[in-house]
């Protein structure tokens, strides 16, 4: 069966390795891909062939260099492929106005975990954002 | 909320203070441990992680500015000055 992929742009490298050890609990059905920028984010994504699986899920830090996650958000909506694959702004505060734009562009928003807790409630808030298919599917996994 | 009121609460209230309204500022490493300053009104607080994210060594809250001189080089002025 083919994994779930769940791709992840942040400068953060420490970031990057929190977000892939949270996943590992569903890594028999769950790869994360990463990206170190927005600019390499929207280059991996925007190309994609029809044949590679599209991500179930994206998860975009706000601040990273060369282009934010702010724009990243905005350029992919643009794209019909993700048009309505569910996407994250993950950020380390929690700013009205990324949120309301979060919402413009039919994102999810949520703050980075300042300990353990929080991040395996965070967890499952990135999976509740993913369709209901692939939520069985992750959560069965689980059982 | 004072400086004062946030340092009678207990360690537990004082993360969910800082998660719900905490503003992120910088992030810089002593050798095994990660330190994470937020800002909370008028007053500021780094995070003292031996487990980055995970588990919390520490909590150190102070409203001196000198608190911010290791993360100067960091602080995202237009994102601050967007804020008020």
């Amino acid at each position: 069966m083919p994994k779930n992929i769940v791709f992840y742009a942040d400068d953060d490298t420490d970031d990057l390795d929190l977000v892939q050890d949270a996943f590992a609990r569903y890594s028999k059905n769950v790869e994360v891909l990463t990206a170190r920028d927005g600019s390499q984010a929207l280059h991996y994504l925007s190309s994609l062939s029809e044949a590679d699986p599209t991500p179930c899920l994206i998860i975009l830090d706000i601040n990273m260099p060369a282009m934010n996650g702010k724009e990243v958000l905005k350029h992919i909506r643009t794209i019909e492929r993700y048009e309505s694959v569910p996407v994250v702004l993950f950020t380390t505060s929690s700013f009205p106005q990324d949120e309301s734009f979060a919402k413009k562009y039919n994102a999810g928003f949520v703050t980075k975990p300042l300990d353990v807790k929080q991040m395996e409630v965070i967890t499952e808030l990135f999976i509740d954002h993913c369709t209901d298919e692939i939520k069985k599917s992750i959560r069965r996994h689980l059982q | 909320m004072t400086l004062f009121d946030f340092q009678l609460l207990a360690e537990e209230q004082q993360i969910g203070i800082l998660y719900e309204q905490g503003v992120y500022i910088g992030k810089r490493k002593e050798e095994a441990i990660t330190v994470l300053l937020y800002q909370v009104e008028g007053f500021y607080v780094e995070v003292f992680y031996r487990f980055y994210r995970r588990h919390i060594e520490k909590l150190r809250s102070s409203a001196a500015v000198s608190i911010l001189e290791p993360y100067l080089e960091q602080i995202d002025v237009d994102q601050l000055v967007g804020q008020c």
